[in-house]
Parts: structure tokens; sequence; C-alpha cells
């Protein structure tokens, strides 16, 4: 320990002011206080400081999110055993799921790292832990198959188009990690739609519950035609199904909400907010099911909950709590709308079998709009007269 | 009378409180007079070094407004006059004789002072330099004898860590505290408030005369004046609300029925770093060294006032003009290895993010000066507002200031404001943003151009 501080302090003189690697301060800050806590203390009242950081507040989203990593590493693995009709070994799909999964996150993380710090590095200021959540986040929305460049090229388009050129961390109006995601939708949208995608073995097409419940003609069961393409609320509620990395299971993204939840790290408003906007729009659209209608309106409405993007939409991405509303009751606006744009998206739109990309990042454009008029109203109501008690 | 219920806030329960009981301190040999705590004011010396004082000699008087005075608290003679850098003064030391020569001021007798004129009033207390014990609301200044306040409140609370009991120090001062208020009603047109702890006993408090008295529960920052103004009389633009705190209430009613400059102050000497604590009876200035004489103070900070709301004063200074209390807590700054990953059993935190976060909560906490942290962008926006229990947008706010937009700012309500209320924002915040400052940046701007 005492030789450890020692150490980095030696090594710190070559980054401080007028020494040859000033520039990559922030570097070594990262380092330094990565491996020993920063042992600073508070020069200005208040005195005490409470003992949670940013670093840990960050990784322990990132700790929400295994769950979610594990199931899509197992899932990745059980896909390509079953596309390659091999025989089911869990430790086999592990690995297989392994070593297509993993390369995607570390280059993730690797592009995303080394404009994080470049931007740190021009903007001196300290490279912001929040990144950690972005490059796995961005990871667990790709398809399995997803090349490698177009990983980099997407999280490099994420952190700087979706947050350095706002002013950084704190400052961006769009979620980075749904920012690379689209741009990786828009730009190269053979590899990430479509029904070929989704496991990854070359040449082997089965296609996304969403797109199967789409693609249902009029007067048929939409149930049924799930369940004859091999889908049921059962293996898609624990993501035994092909989509993208760390989508599939909605039991893991619960397992990581109540994770959130009980250490205070997420606001419950938006996620509920999510799920109660997409009940009544999936409700709504069940009502009005019959003869003539789109087949796509007779999903129990509870089931677009576990299908598609929706659950690690709601719990991971809507949350984010400098792209969302900051007021309480633009909370609920912003969550409510969420859900209900995603199941319009999915269910009248032909263009995009899933919306949950599209509604959060529609609805982080409005947060500061719904923001500016909660603002308003209190202080409209601040000039009010208050009565005593 | 009413009993407000505070929910927003969180009491931090530090090791460290003065148990009750006064002890009367020797004079002190020197005391110092730092016009930085005269928020507004402007000083201009009336002394040079080496001049000879008594009680009540006024040390300077403000430029701005000319008759505000700020005087010596003892008998002796100026030892130094402390200058930094641009010649900023930092203090007046006076050297005490130990005599405790008074200047001599008019009294009164007790039951005349209901009776006197506003003028008289202002007179006695601007002559005798007690009159920066007045403050007004927004800005947290010296009181001004030209902006008359809609309402003045007695501050007679105090929720801060380890903070000094008011109404433990009130007992006996009976007659002082009711003086000091029928003076006060002589200031203006509006009512007085008296704004006391649930519970509260001393006599002082719960029988006072002539005032508005209310009660306040709950967690810190209940005792804060703005959050009694924010329900009592909240503060709109172009408003001023006095405050005072309750001891120099009684200190006011000692100066009209003896007719000295009153230097007595009662301060709680706190904190896991002071040797010995107990409630010293002391006056103001006096130096940090003999309250804490015999406190082993290597490795301790050393604060006027709370450790939320305080200042550092350093082993060698002076407790500040307005506090009661002083604070010693040893120092942070050790490193330990990979602390984001520790369990934390024994971590003290309002988040849930440590193991302690689920057991029951500890009487007491010791803590340190350990920042905990590196200063970060502000990314959990939602955990202000849920300890300040003023009717504020406590993350709007921040961006209204840091924007320099005063107009909305002053429309979220930042005028209601002092930085001691964000203090547990400042402690919470995982970005380790100085809350406080944020707002006291925003507050001399708008005083600045408004």
């Amino acid at each position: 320990m005492q030789f450890l501080e020692e150490q980095l302090k030696k090594v710190g003189q070559l980054f401080a002011k007028g020494k040859p690697f000033e520039k990559f301060y922030p570097l070594y800050e990262a380092l330094d206080t990565f491996l020993l806590t920063p042992g600073k203390t508070a020069a200005k009242a208040p005195f005490v400081r409470d003992a949670v950081d940013m670093k840990r507040v960050m990784i322990f989203v990132v700790l929400a999110l295994i769950p979610a990593t594990l199931m899509g590493i197992y899932n990745t693995g059980y896909q390509i055993e079953i596309a390659k009709g091999l025989t089911h070994s869990f430790w086999g799909a592990v690995e297989a799921g392994a070593w297509k999964v993993i390369p995607i996150i570390l280059v993730s993380y690797a592009a995303g790292g080394f404009w994080e710090v470049l931007f740190a590095v021009a903007r001196k200021h300290e490279i912001n832990e929040g990144f950690l959540v972005t490059g796995i986040l961005f990871a667990l929305t790709l398809p399995p198959s997803i090349p490698l460049w177009q990983v980099a090229v997407g999280i490099s388009f994420g952190v700087v188009f979706g947050k350095e050129i706002f002013g950084g961390t704190g400052m961006n109006v769009f979620n980075p990690a749904l920012t690379a995601r689209a741009f990786v939708f828009f730009a190269y949208p053979a590899q990430i739609s479509g029904s070929t995608v989704w496991v990854a073995v070359d040449g082997y097409t089965r296609a996304t519950p969403l797109a199967v419940a789409a693609a249902t003609p009029k007067g048929h069961a939409v149930v049924q035609a799930l369940a004859d393409a091999g889908y049921n609320f059962q293996n898609m509620f624990f993501g035994f199904i092909p989509g993208s990395l760390g989508e599939t299971s909605a039991l893991a993204c619960l397992l990581g909400l109540a994770f959130l939840l009980i250490t205070g790290v997420a606001s419950w408003r938006v996620t509920l907010a999510c799920v109660l906007g997409l009940l009544t729009m999936s409700s709504g659209f069940y009502l009005m099911q019959g003869p003539g209608r789109l087949a796509f309106f007779g999903l129990p409405p509870y089931w677009h909950l576990v299908m598609g993007g929706f659950a690690f939409g709601a719990v991971f991405m809507a949350t984010d709590p400098v792209s969302a509303a900051a007021t309480n009751a633009g909370r609920w606006i912003y969550g409510f709308l969420i859900g209900i744009l995603v199941v319009l998206i999915r269910v009248v739109n032909p263009a995009y079998p899933e919306g949950v990309m599209l509604s959060i990042l529609f609805m982080n454009a409005f947060a500061p709009l719904i923001d500016y008029f909660m603002v308003e109203n209190h202080m409209k109501r601040r000039l009010q007269p208050k009565k005593l008690g | 009378m009413a009993t407000f219920q505070i929910k927003q806030g969180r009491d931090i329960k530090l090791k460290g409180a003065a148990p009750k009981e006064i002890v009367a301190l020797s004079l002190p040999r020197q005391v110092a007079v730092v016009p930085a705590d005269f928020k507004g004011l402007k000083a201009g010396l009336c002394v040079k070094v080496n001049d000879a004082v008594k009680t009540g000699t006024p040390l300077f008087e403000d430029k701005h407004c000319p008759g505000i005075k700020v005087v010596s608290p003892v008998s002796g003679r100026v030892a130094a006059i402390n200058r930094g850098e641009k010649r900023f003064l930092e203090d007046i030391v006076v050297e005490s004789d130990g005599r405790n020569e008074a200047v001599t001021f008019r009294k009164f007798p007790a039951s005349e002072i209901s009776g006197l004129s506003k003028e008289d009033v202002e007179k006695s207390l601007l002559q005798s330099g007690l009159w920066p014990v007045l403050r007004q609301r927004p800005f947290s200044k010296v009181a001004h004898p030209r902006e008359p306040p809609k309402s003045i409140f007695v501050h007679a609370m105090n929720t801060e860590p380890l903070a000094p009991d008011v109404d433990f120090i009130l007992q006996g001062k009976e007659e002082q505290f009711q003086a000091g208020l029928n003076a006060l009603r002589r200031l203006t047109k509006g009512k007085v408030y008296l704004c006391v702890r649930h519970g509260a006993q001393s006599k002082a408090l719960t029988q006072a005369r002539g005032v508005e008295t209310h009660y306040f529960a709950g967690p810190h920052p209940a005792g804060n004046v703005s959050t009694h103004i924010h329900y009592l009389d909240p503060i709109r633009k172009g408003d001023h609300v006095w405050y005072v705190e309750a001891q120099d209430v009684a200190r006011i009613g000692s100066l009209f029925l003896e007719g000295v400059y009153p230097p007595e102050r009662v301060v709680a000497v706190t904190g896991e770093g002071a040797g010995r604590r107990f409630y010293a009876k002391t006056i103001v200035g006096a130096p940090v060294s003999l309250l804490l004489k015999g406190s082993g103070l290597a490795g301790m900070r050393c604060v006027s006032g709370s450790v939320l709301a305080g200042r550092e004063v350093g082993k060698n200074g002076y407790l500040s003009f307005y506090d009661s209390q002083l604070t010693a807590i040893p120092e942070g700054g050790k490193r330990v290895l990979l602390g984001w990953l520790s369990p934390g059993f024994d971590k003290y935190t309002f988040s849930r993010t440590f193991v302690s976060s689920f057991l029951p909560e500890k009487k007491e906490v010791s803590l340190t000066t350990d920042k905990q942290g590196s200063d970060r962008a502000i990314v959990l926006n939602h955990i202000y507002d849920s300890l300040v229990p003023l009717d504020i947008m406590v993350y709007f706010l921040l961006k209204a200031v840091i924007g320099g937009d005063i107009e909305e700012a002053e429309k979220l309500g930042i005028l209601e404001c002092d930085e001691e209320d964000f203090a547990l924002c400042s402690f919470a915040c995982p970005s380790k943003t100085d809350v406080g400052g944020i707002i006291r940046e925003g507050l001399e701007l708008i005083e600045r151009e408004g």
C-alpha cells in the first residue's frame, strides 16, 4: 500500500505541470484514483463528505449490467449451437458466446476509451467514469454478428457526437450509447437489421419475435404465429432467443433493475412510467383488435414487456439521468411517452420492427422541453402567495 | 404559533457533542476582529497599531454606510493589523489589558425599552457597535439601517452537526432576552418571529412576549434561517428580512439594560478532535487556542461553526463573530486501495451504495475531512431536492447560475437561499459538486449587477 502510493507519486511527477507528460495528466489521474482513493480533503465547507463518489455510482451501473452481459454471452453461444445443430453443453455455449461477445465489448471500450481520453486531454479535465457504462451499454445493444470495425466506428460516433460535442459528460442531450446504436443502425442496416444477423452463424436466418409479430398476416392469431416460429412468453422472458446481445433476457434486465433500485442509483419513476406507457398503448391496441386489423393488435399487452429491447431500454437507457427529464413530473411524462412510442412504432410502423431505440432518442430530444414547462410551472407557482402551514 | 414538521434533509450525527456544562474561561490575552466576517461592509479603519482601546471602541467603520461600526470586545491596545494580498484587511488583533474598561452608552430601565422609538433603538445599536449582529436576507449581509425589513427572525435553534443547544445557552438569560426582543420589535413595522426547536424548554424561549413563536421539528436544515423564512414570510424580489442569533438578542438586551457593549458569548467546543468538549463562556473573537487548550491539534481541522457551514480558522485563528460553535475534526487524506470496490461496512453515506447503508444507523459517526472522491460533472441530478426543505428546484437553479442567467435564478428562488442551505447537497453529491459555492456565486453576481 505504502509502496504503491510512493510509486504512484513518483510516476505522477512525470505528469505534473511543466513535465514531459503534462498533457496526459487525465490518464494518470484515472489510473491513480482507480488504484487508490484520491485522498483529497475538503478545502471548503462542508468539511465532511459522503463516502459515495462517481466511480462508485458508475461501477454500480456496470454491476447491474452483469446479468445481462453473462446472459448475452451464454445465449449467443446457445443460439450458435442451435443454428449449427450441435448438442447443447453449458460450457460449450459459454465458450462460443464469449468468443463473440467479449471482443465486441473490448473493441467498444478501446475505441470509445480512446476518444474519451483524447477529449479529456484536449479539454484538460479528468476522465469521467460514465464511459465505463456507455462502453458496455452500446456493446449489449448490438447483434452478435456485428463486424468489429462497425463497433469501433459506432462507439466513436456515440462518444464524439453523442456526448463530447455537447460539452462532455453531464451536458449531452442524447444518450451516447443509443446515439452510437442509432448511427450503426442507419449507417450499416445490413449488419444490424433483418433476420440474418441475430445469430452469429453465417447464412442462418431466423426472424426476431417482433419481426414475426409484425409479419403475421391479418386474420391470423399472433400468439400462434410466434409459437410456430418457436417463441413463447417464457423463452422471451428468460431470453433464450435470437436478438441483440444483452437485450433478449427480460429476467436479466429485471435483476439489474432490482440492483439499481435497491442501491438507489436509478430513478424508479422513469422505468415505471415506461412500463405504464407501454401497457397503456398495447392495451389500447389489444382492445381494438378484430378482423381487418393488424394481427399484431391481438398480442397480449404484457408480452410487449419481454419482447425486443424494451426491458433493457427502460432499465438502462431511458434512466440515464443526464439525457432524461430532470423534474419529477417530467420523468413521468418522459417515461410514459417512451412506452407509448415503443408500441406505436412496433405495431403500426411498417419500417422498423423495433421502436425502443428511436423512442428513447426521440424523448431525449424532448426531455429539455418537458423540463422547460415543468420549471415554468414551478416558477409561476412560486409567485403565488404562500399559505402559512 | 405553529409547529412545522420538516421532512427534507438529514441529520449527520457526528461524534463529539459538547456535554451541557458551561465553563467560564479566563479573559483571552488576545482577541481578533475579522472584517471578512461582516459581509457587505467595507472596512475603514478607526485605529492604528498600539492605540489604546476600551471595550466598545470602534475598530473600523463601514465606508458605504458610515455609522455601522465594529468595536473592540476587550480593553487594551491594538496589537496588530494584518493585511493580506492587495492590502486586504485580514484581521485586527487586540491585546487585552485585563481591566475590562468599557465605553458607556445610554441605558434604559427594562420597562422603557418597549416604548423607545425606532430611531433610539437604531442609534443605540449603531453607537455601541452591536448593530452588525443584525443581518439581512437576501445575501446574508449586515443589515442596512435604511432598508427596513418586512419582518425580523430570531434564530433560536440550530440543527447543524454538533450544534450548540440554543435552548440551553439561553437559560438564565430570560430578562436580557426579553429586553432584546422588545428592542427588536421597534425596528420593524412587521412581525418579529421567534423560531424555536420543537420541544424547547427554556423560559426565555417558551415565555417570550410580543413576538410570534414558531416551532420547527425534523432533520437539518430545519434549524436554518432560510427554512424559517421560507415557511413564515418568504422573500420575493425587493423584500428585506432581517435575522439575528438568539444569543445576540440577549446581548442586545444587555446593552439596553446595562449601557455597555456586551462581549460575552457562549461557545460550544465540539468535535472528535477537541480534547475537552464543553460550552465555553468567553467573548466574541476569542482565539481557537484558548478554546481548544489542552487538545493535541496535530492532524486536526479547526472550524469556526459547524462542519457543514463553518469556516476553517486554523489552530492560531479566532472564532468568527457570528459563530457560537467551534469544531475540531481529524484531517482525512488517507489513500485506500481500490476504495470504490470496498463493501463499506463502516462508510457513512446518504446513498445506498455501501453495506453500511443497510445496517442499523449508528448513534454517532466519525468523519474526517476526506473528500472521498474526485470532482466530476453532475450526473445524478435527482439527489438534491430531498435534502432541501425550500421550494427550490436545486438542479435547475444550479444550471441557471452556472449559465449566468440572473433572471431565471431569481425566478427559481435564489433570493430565498444562502450557501449554507445547500451544504447537505454538497455533502451527498457523488460528483463532489460545491453546490453551496455555486449558489453563493449566483448571489454575488445578483448583488453586483442587480
